[in-house]
């Protein structure tokens, strides 16, 4: 106790204090959301920005619901999206396969961190070149290989640290107990390794989901995505529909952040 | 107690081997094509020789202005996001006690949203009748609107809202390993809160602080949508120039070159700060 009570008294003289501490903390979080909550206000504003507040109206919504081309654009995100994380997610657990089979995988994981020692743009403009150069016609295709591409950078890195960490006494009792190899992995490795598989998913998904610069570059004039789509409507100026998509966007990845927390081994948000 | 492992024929190298050919193939493989362009001659029949003209090109007052301005930028951001980041890791950490978590979901949802949406809502802020005028005006500090958006400014605030989360996390884990009785023996030895913090706990939390360091300082150097948004194109950064010249028409060639020239840069400045931090990551010894 004694011990607690030095250490109060040193934090009380800190520079900054306890309270100075606290008032830091709040003003921090208040520079976070302060924009977001004003952006939700809005979304309920019956007159389209910069007029003052006018009265309530839900019509926004009712406009985001029918909007035809964000929709079209939500989906071919979606399909982007999942389509790069189940890609990645997929290609890391051959990666892990093959590594619970003895293989020596540790020298080549550092080529995965390549994506995040590089900026993003760099990346988009080299696969811009390089889809241009062996012809691949930008779309679909492009945007799914680059958002792979930076999947990997967080699958591999998390799911093999995770497997790493395995209990080995585990896959061991299976191999003893007369299970195959791949019975093994199937039944043991893979249920053990599903918390850090679903988690890097999730992260796969939001990065994929919510990336710009990539997808900036190696769109092609085919494909909206939901990025483009919000790029588009900021150009032509303000308009509350995007409030009310942002409130939708909000909804969603606080549920998907809420999953994270419950599967990443925290204990519980509320 | 050893691993029983398989026997050594059985092991499927070419089930392993999917994610090592995607990424050399499209990360590294376009990686060495567009570095490779910057020094190729080519003409319309193909490629006649070795060039540095068109590295040549970008060495000069006008370009290393714009590469000084990204470099001066990353810098900036990444020095505000720390100043910002320490403390908010250290409450987490720390004094979060049963808010903690929730906390960090708080600072995780604006991180997991798209960031052209932080940017639009931004603009509520800035704008001339926005937000922050409208306060600063009715609290009396201000008597007509000021011009906020399209400022060095509004480029900065954004920067910081969008990277912090990536400087937080970081120091967050390694503040959240750390060994907190070290504190206690520090003030117990009759070292100042102060001297605790910078011969104890910042040397010890540096991995975290370095990690975080590179995760916005790289980034940002690149970053071309928010000093275009923010900034309204009035201040040319390495990211706008890149992209200007790459989706012009045949001027890609030279902003592969320009990317090269400042990438090499960004790279000389990189190594030097890993270095200055490693300084600081190891622990004080044998002295006082």
């Amino acid at each position: 106790m004694a011990d607690k009570r030095k250490f109060h008294t040193h934090y009380k003289s800190a520079i900054f204090g306890k309270v100075g501490h606290l008032l830091l903390i709040a003003s921090t979080y208040l520079f976070l959301w302060v924009p977001i909550v004003v952006l939700l206000v809005f979304s309920f504003n019956s007159e389209s920005f910069p007029s003052p507040w006018t009265g309530f109206t839900m019509k926004w919504y009712g406009e985001l619901i029918h909007s035809v081309s964000l929709w079209r654009a939500f989906c071919n995100s979606l399909v982007i999206a999942l389509s790069a994380t189940g890609i990645s997610v997929m290609m890391g657990i051959f990666l892990i396969f093959f590594a619970a089979q003895g293989g020596r995988v540790g020298r080549y994981l550092n080529l995965f961190y390549g994506s995040i020692i590089i900026p993003e743009t760099v990346l988009a403009v080299s696969l811009l070149g390089f889809f241009g150069l062996v012809s691949i016609s930008l779309g679909f295709t492009t945007l799914i290989i680059g958002h792979t591409v930076l999947g990997l950078g967080f699958v591999i890195p998390m799911v093999y640290a995770r497997f790493l960490d395995l209990d080995y006494r585990m896959t061991e009792a299976s191999l003893v107990l007369g299970a195959t190899p791949i019975q093994t992995f199937f039944k043991v490795t893979l249920p053990m390794l599903r918390p850090s598989l679903i988690t890097s998913a999730l992260l796969v998904f939001i990065i994929s989901f919510d990336d710009f610069i990539l997808t900036y570059f190696c769109a092609g004039s085919s494909v909206q995505t939901l990025s483009l789509y919000i790029l588009s409507m900021i150009r032509s100026g303000v308009s509350p529909i995007v409030n009310a998509l942002s409130a939708l966007l909000l909804f969603i990845s606080s549920i998907m952040a809420l999953i994270y927390f419950q599967l990443s081994g925290r204990s519980k948000i509320f | 107690m050893k691993f029983l492992r398989p026997p050594v024929s059985d092991r499927p190298f070419a089930i392993g081997i999917p994610a090592l050919i995607w990424q050399v193939l499209f990360f590294y493989i376009p990686l060495l094509i567009i570095v490779l362009t910057s020094f190729l001659k080519t003409t319309p029949y193909g490629i006649v020789g070795i060039t540095f003209e068109k590295i040549a090109h970008f060495i000069n007052p006008l370009y290393l202005r714009v590469i000084g301005f990204s470099l001066l930028l990353a810098f900036v951001n990444v020095i505000l996001c720390f100043l910002i980041a320490y403390p908010l890791a250290y409450f987490l950490a720390f004094k979060g006690r049963k808010i903690k978590n929730f906390l960090l979901f708080l600072l995780l949802i604006p991180f997991w949203t798209n960031f052209l949406l932080h940017v639009y809502a931004w603009f509520y802020v800035l704008e001339r009748h926005g937000f922050l005028n409208n306060m600063l005006m009715n609290l009396g500090v201000l008597k007509t609107p000021i011009i906020l958006l399209n400022t060095p400014f509004a480029i900065i605030i954004m920067m910081v809202y969008y990277y912090l989360p990536f400087m937080v996390l970081p120091i967050y884990t390694s503040l959240e390993r750390f060994n907190t009785s070290l504190i206690e023996a520090s003030f117990d030895l009759g070292a100042t809160w102060l001297q605790t913090f910078r011969r104890i706990v910042l040397p010890l939390t540096m991995r975290g602080v370095r990690a975080g360091f590179f995760l916005v300082y790289i980034p940002s150097f690149g970053e071309f949508a928010i000093p275009s948004l923010m900034g309204g194109d009035k201040i040319m950064f390495v990211g706008n120039v890149v992209s200007e010249y790459i989706l012009g028409e045949g001027t890609a060639s030279l902003g592969a070159a320009f990317m090269v020239v400042s990438c090499f840069i960004l790279l000389i400045t990189a190594v030097f700060f890993y270095w200055l931090l490693g300084r600081f990551t190891e622990p004080v010894r044998d002295r006082g």
